[in-house]
């Protein structure tokens, strides 16, 4: 009766949503801002190789926040 | 011929507290983005009404459940649906005038709930509904979003810890674009589909929709409509925002605060739970400032919002009890309605009247 009420599944659903596009989106986005810091940085210090693999896994993070909300959108507008 | 009278005057009033939910709601979703300086207000207000607007169609789960899982839409009537939406906008009106926090929300199910008693009784309730999508997730969501917005920004100080100011604050103001829009959407999305539940609601009662239909694309339309530009002018009144009054933050808090509460509310609406959108943001806010630090954090805003929740469904719902009491001295026709509506009509304007004359600020409520 009171599992019924609660809805467990859909609720259940609804917190492992949450806490994976909210932690995990600001966590890719701070990789990118991470990225994009250590490129410049590395790059005032002429260590061309280093700062480029830094700017590549800055921008996978953004490319990644930007497909978790595309992906975000298009689960809610398909139910 | 009274029948569709009152539909129209359903209609008409549920379309109003959509406009009255959005100018209400503007400073929730907008003010974190002014206040960490990631949008100018013009900006931010005028992508948040867009984006309300967008929202409203991407999904009918809500409206589903408002219309379908809260009261047996078999023994409702548009009298009933009326009273409970007066029962909302007389709460909320009487929260702005004190100064009181609400959940538009919260009153609307309340009023309509309390309606549906006084005419029925108890056997209108779908308690299953009730409890499972309406109680639960209201005491979920906002906690749901404090412990992500939490953990979310321990992370991205962790993370970003040791770059420099500049580029970290540039980087999350221009991240803010995106989470501010996210939150905008997941708004438009939440409250504007209550309305479209409440005026289905009312269509399947006056008969002219069946009882398994989804919102007419009319519907749709409007309810976005109106709560659109409902934020769009409530910007420019607004003045007290949620951001500054919780907590002073920075642009990864503000990023941070907006992504949980756009996640919570995103994911919620997807599953059909109808939330107080005011509750989560706020919850995602002092989230993100208590992880950084607890004193940081206003809790006496958290103790009104916590009064908020346990004064806010039984008040409008006596409300809409009541109203719903008053039109039956009037018979079952359109007259008691149309009393009511013009009584109404007279508290609103005398309440502005009366605010406008003592220069008070208008305050945020919740939605």
């Amino acid at each position: 009766m009171i599992a019924t009420l609660v809805q467990g599944r859909d609720l259940w659903q609804t917190v492992v949503a949450s806490v994976v596009a909210g932690i995990g989106v600001t966590f890719a986005f701070s990789i990118g801002i991470w990225g994009a810091g250590q490129f410049v940085e590395l790059s005032r210090n002429e260590r061309p190789v280093a700062a480029s693999v830094a700017g590549v896994i800055g921008a996978l993070a953004l490319l990644c926040v930007a497909a978790a909300v595309i992906v975000g959108i298009v689960v809610m507008t398909h139910k | 011929m009274d029948n569709d009278l009152i539909l129209v005057i359903v209609v008409a009033t549920a379309l109003a507290f959509d406009f009255t939910n959005g100018f209400h709601d503007t400073a929730n979703v907008v003010a974190t983005s002014i206040s960490t300086g990631a949008a100018r207000p013009s900006v931010a207000i005028g992508f948040a009404a867009a984006l309300n607007f967008v929202g409203a169609f991407i999904s009918i789960s809500v409206a589903a459940t408002v219309a379908k899982d809260v009261v047996d839409a078999e023994v409702i009537t548009p009298t009933i649906v009326f009273a409970g939406l007066i029962g909302a906008i007389a709460w909320n009106l009487v929260t702005w005038y004190f100064g009181l926090p609400s959940s538009s929300s919260h009153a609307l199910i309340g009023g309509v709930v309390g309606s549906a008693v006084a005419a029925v009784g108890f056997d209108a309730i779908l308690a299953e509904g009730l409890v499972g999508k309406v109680l639960i997730p209201a005491v979920v969501a906002p906690i749901l979003a404090f412990l992500v917005a939490g953990v979310a920004i321990g992370i991205a100080y962790r993370v970003v810890g040791k770059q420099r100011p500049g580029i970290v604050t540039r980087g999350y103001r221009y991240g803010q674009i995106v989470s501010g829009g996210l939150l905008a959407l997941a708004h438009g999305t939440n409250d504007a589909q209550k309305t479209m539940g409440v005026i289905t609601l009312a269509l399947i009662a006056g008969g002219k929709l069946g009882a398994d239909a989804d919102p007419p694309t009319w519907v749709i339309a409007s309810a976005a409509t109106a709560i659109a530009l409902g934020t769009y002018s409530g910007g420019w009144r607004i003045i007290k925002t949620t951001g500054t009054r919780i907590i002073k933050m920075d642009a990864a808090q503000g990023f941070s605060a907006q992504g949980a509460g756009a996640a919570v509310i995103l994911a919620s609406t997807h599953f059909g739970f109808p939330l107080s959108t005011t509750h989560v943001i706020n919850g995602g806010v002092m989230g993100s400032g208590a992880a950084k630090r607890l004193s940081a954090v206003r809790w006496g805003v958290a103790g009104n919002i916590l009064v908020a929740w346990l004064l806010t469904l039984p008040a409008a719902a006596a409300i809409g009890a009541l109203t719903y009491g008053f039109t039956r001295i009037f018979g079952s026709g359109a007259l008691g309605p149309i009393l009511v509506t013009l009584m109404a009509l007279s508290l609103v304007a005398a309440a502005f009247a009366r605010r406008a004359q003592r220069g008070a600020p208008v305050t945020a409520a919740g939605g």
